[in-house]
């Protein structure tokens, strides 16, 4: 008994690393849009196509240039790492084509900057997406 | 001149502006830079190797040279209204004329009042390059240097006037055409001394299709040379002994030269594989016509991501020309136009190196073979010279 409880919280320490919350992309409650596809996604933070499917200017936010969460939403969504957003972004931005989408400092700050803008989208834990803005893409590792 | 005065301005403001952001409040103003510090050394001592037609002088010998590749870049922006941009790029890099002096690259205003359309005026970049549309941005591409064998003879980088863009969704992917028009202002260096070609009109469209992990392009350009090349030596004689058609061969002035581009990207997750074909046809008979192609792949572990590729640039020799049937300048006639002859090909292999994420080095071995005698983008080649030189290039690129 005392063997299965110990092996129980061995399992549990083990598997918080582990098993890590969900990334959602969140858009504001009024940007007309219900579901995004990944290709949307994709084409809104790669600066590729900025209009939502309703008409609206999209305005994606990176949190941190550096963060782990930035990290790990470009390589759930492109299978990039960071060196290669940014050397994708300094083609773009030196080419005088598009802007990378602004980087804000903290979640809270992203949560709201797209509860203010009907074009807003960031990226955030689901847990984290609280009811001043919608899920409308979910990213699968 | 009046972009000259906008940008310093512009500095000036950029530097005082830096305490005025708000939280969440995107900066109006931005000042950011790019620079490649590079080394590299080419084994022939009979021919200079260069990265393009518009550098004077290469690097040859064996000694190692920051001469071809070192380049260092400024750009100001600022963002005056959500749908207008004032951007402006200032660029040192060795020059036709031998200096490294700042040169204005871009300065222009862009207008977008929709995602799917924007406007630009003013001095803006020749949309040449796949994936690094200014090629002197060495941070954002894998290799140390765009292929020599394509983008050689692509020397102008920049022009006044104006492009639009549209970007639409097409089926799973989006279509993207621009269309653009101006006229240059850059020189050249070659083996006639330095071509002014400021004021030539340059036109062209550029259509590209992305979808996934896809992209692929077609271009078309024109530009009509608003000058001669320094051909007077050889012109003049040829009109006194009665060749006029000769003499006119010679000329560049109102001559069109077209560019044809198609190319594809294959950039998913951590490979990548680009290719590109070209073909340039000249009204004049200075420059041959062309075709070239390139062919790059490579491959991310980690941080580091080896490379390799290869390229060609073939010019095919002219027919028709006038006869010029006289000892001596006949022969001189014969010699110069083949003198503008290509058969070039290059194979490379190297590495680049994220160490941080703003910063990476790169190493990159090129074998180049020149064959047929064809040094016609080999600055200052020796007759004798065997057409073999071995590049070897150690960057280090950066943004800021």
């Amino acid at each position: 008994m005392r063997v299965l409880f110990v092996l129980i919280l061995a399992g549990l320490v083990l598997a918080v690393p582990v098993a890590r919350a969900e990334l959602v992309v969140v858009a504001n409650p009024r940007s007309g849009i219900e579901r995004l596809s990944e290709d949307d996604v994709i084409n809104v933070f790669l600066g590729r196509y900025r209009r939502l499917p309703s008409g609206i200017a999209a305005e994606p936010v990176d949190i941190g240039d550096d963060s782990a969460l930035r990290a790990r939403f470009y390589r759930i969504l492109v299978n990039k790492s960071l060196p290669e957003i940014n050397a994708y972004w300094a083609r773009l931005v030196f080419s005088g084509k598009t802007r990378p989408p602004r980087v804000v400092d903290s979640i809270e700050a992203a949560l709201q900057f797209v509860a203010s803008q009907p074009g807003g989208l960031a990226y955030v834990e689901r847990a984290q997406a609280d009811r001043r803005v919608k899920i409308v893409f979910e990213l699968t590792e | 001149m009046l972009a000259r005065s906008w940008l310093a301005a512009s500095l000036l403001v950029c530097a005082f502006s830096g305490h005025a952001q708000a939280e969440n409040v995107e900066p109006a103003f931005a000042l950011r830079g790019f620079g490649t510090l590079g080394l590299a050394r080419s084994s022939s001592d009979q021919a200079e190797f260069v990265r393009d037609l518009s550098q004077p002088v290469g690097i040859k010998g064996g000694h190692w040279s920051g001469r071809i590749d070192s380049i260092l870049g400024l750009q100001a922006s600022w963002r005056a209204t959500a749908e207008l941009e004032l951007v402006g790029q200032v660029v040192s890099r060795l020059h036709y004329d031998r200096s490294h002096n700042p040169e204005l690259m871009w300065a222009f205003a862009k207008w977008e009042p929709d995602p799917r359309l924007a406007l630009r005026f003013g001095r803006i970049g020749a949309d040449f390059m796949m994936l690094a549309d200014s090629r002197l941005v060495g941070y954002s591409y894998l290799t140390v240097r765009p292929p020599a064998d394509f983008f050689g003879p692509l020397f102008f980088s920049h022009f006044d006037g104006a492009d639009a863009a549209v970007t639409l969704p097409a089926g799973d992917g989006l279509l993207h055409g621009k269309v653009f028009a101006g006229r240059t202002h850059e020189k050249a260096a070659g083996s006639l001394g330095i071509w002014n070609t400021s004021g030539s009109p340059v036109a062209g469209v550029v259509f590209d299709y992305i979808t996934g992990p896809w992209q692929v392009r077609a271009q078309a350009a024109r530009i009509r040379f608003a000058a001669d090349m320094n051909t007077a030596f050889l012109e003049t004689p040829l009109r006194a002994y009665g060749f006029p058609e000769a003499a006119d061969s010679l000329q560049t002035k109102d001559t069109a030269t077209r560019y044809f581009s198609v190319g594809m990207v294959y950039d998913r997750g951590p490979v990548l594989v680009q290719g590109m074909l070209n073909h340039i046809r000249h009204e004049t008979a200075v420059f041959e016509n062309s075709d070239a192609a390139f062919l790059l792949a490579g491959y991310r572990l980690g941080r580091v991501t080896p490379f390799l590729g290869a390229s060609r640039w073939k010019s095919e020799s002219r027919s028709g020309l006038p006869i010029v049937p006289l000892p001596g300048l006949g022969d001189l006639y014969r010699l110069f136009i083949a003198g503008a002859a290509v058969d070039r090909t290059t194979y490379t292999l190297g590495a680049r190196w994220d160490f941080r994420n703003d910063m990476a080095f790169k190493l990159q071995w090129d074998t180049v073979r020149a064959g047929g005698g064809a040094s016609f983008s080999f600055p200052n080649a020796d007759p004798a010279w065997n057409g073999k030189t071995d590049v070897l290039t150690i960057t280090l690129d950066f943004v800021f």
